[in-house]
């Protein structure tokens, strides 16, 4: 129940970082694809510098969780064909979309009827992608 | 019109979620498996999403606690006015506001292309562009600039001739 909760204020805080940025605007995605505002590009760009910064840290230093268990952080090792093809595809979704999958989560929360289509358009996604799945992970 | 968030103050709360994540829950941060756990609650025969439903059930958690967050926030801000295009450049296809029902099949297509390619990049925004790259991982670097080339293209030259 604990965990449960620190998870949900987590990505309360997350999600109003997320609108009170504009991060799931349909028209700030756009923004950022036209390189007419360093908006979006600031927010990624601190984001993944703070974030770097402390993953530094957890990889060098013995860092301990809450629970007294060191911290490990695995690296993603998905193999550069899937990374580009499957890169490819989620790119085009996202300029389409305005938003990739934390936004989505934003426009069901404000009852919007695009939120809950895209959402069950990446549900469909998904699934899709599981039927193909063990095709692509082969190679 | 809302205040906006500035990205100095935005982005480094976002990357803070990172840590906090290890600390609190021992988990990297990443968005795109809550669908696998959704899945894996539809479908429980399915084995392809079987152990997502024990893995990734904190995503989902997560999930809610973004869509709290967007409840919360409309009793002090008017996100429709988010959606009146109000940018230069490209407004000349955008006379209207983009999220409406003639363009239903449009969305739809564009989550099925973010779920199947989320899967096949092993990762969305959140973990391959913040957490993969924060660790300097190649593949999460690779599928950063693949995002941004298809997004940019798309932006630009398909967009317009869509909406």
């Amino acid at each position: 129940m604990l965990k449960f909760i620190i998870t949900l204020v987590l990505g309360f805080l997350f999600g109003a970082v997320l609108i009170g940025s504009e991060a799931f605007s349909w028209y700030r995605i756009q923004e950022m694809f036209y390189f007419e505002s360093f908006h979006m590009y600031g927010l990624l760009f601190s984001a993944i510098g703070t974030s770097a910064i402390f993953v530094f840290i957890f990889k060098r230093k013995d860092v301990k969780s809450i629970n007294g268990e060191e911290i490990t952080v695995t690296e993603k090792q998905t193999g550069w064909k899937r990374a580009i093809f499957g890169g490819l595809i989620f790119g085009v979704g996202w300029a389409i979309s305005g938003a990739c999958t934390a936004p989505i989560y934003v426009l069901v929360g404000f009852k919007w009827e695009i939120g809950l289509l895209l959402f069950a358009g990446v549900l469909l996604g998904t699934y899709l992608y599981s039927l193909v799945a063990s095709k692509i992970e082969k190679k | 019109m809302n205040p906006v968030l500035p990205w100095y103050i935005a982005g480094p709360m976002i990357g803070l979620i990172v840590p906090a994540l290890l600390i609190l829950r021992q988990k990297q941060f990443g968005m795109s498996s809550s669908f696998n756990f959704l899945l894996g609650q539809l479908l429980p025969k399915n084995d392809s999403f079987k152990s997502a439903r024990t893995t990734s059930n904190w995503q989902f958690h997560f999930g809610l606690g973004i869509i709290a967050a967007a409840l919360v926030s409309i009793n002090f801000i008017s996100p429709e006015d988010l959606i009146i295009p109000d940018l230069a450049a490209h407004d000349d296809y955008l006379v209207e506001p983009v999220y409406r029902i003639e363009n239903a099949l449009i969305f739809l297509l564009s989550g099925i292309l973010l779920g199947f390619g989320a899967r096949y990049a092993n990762g969305c925004t959140a973990g391959n562009c913040i957490m993969g790259v924060s660790q300097f991982s190649v593949s999460s670097i690779i599928a950063t600039v693949a995002f941004f080339v298809a997004g940019v293209i798309t932006a630009q030259f398909i967009n317009p001739y869509i909406f």
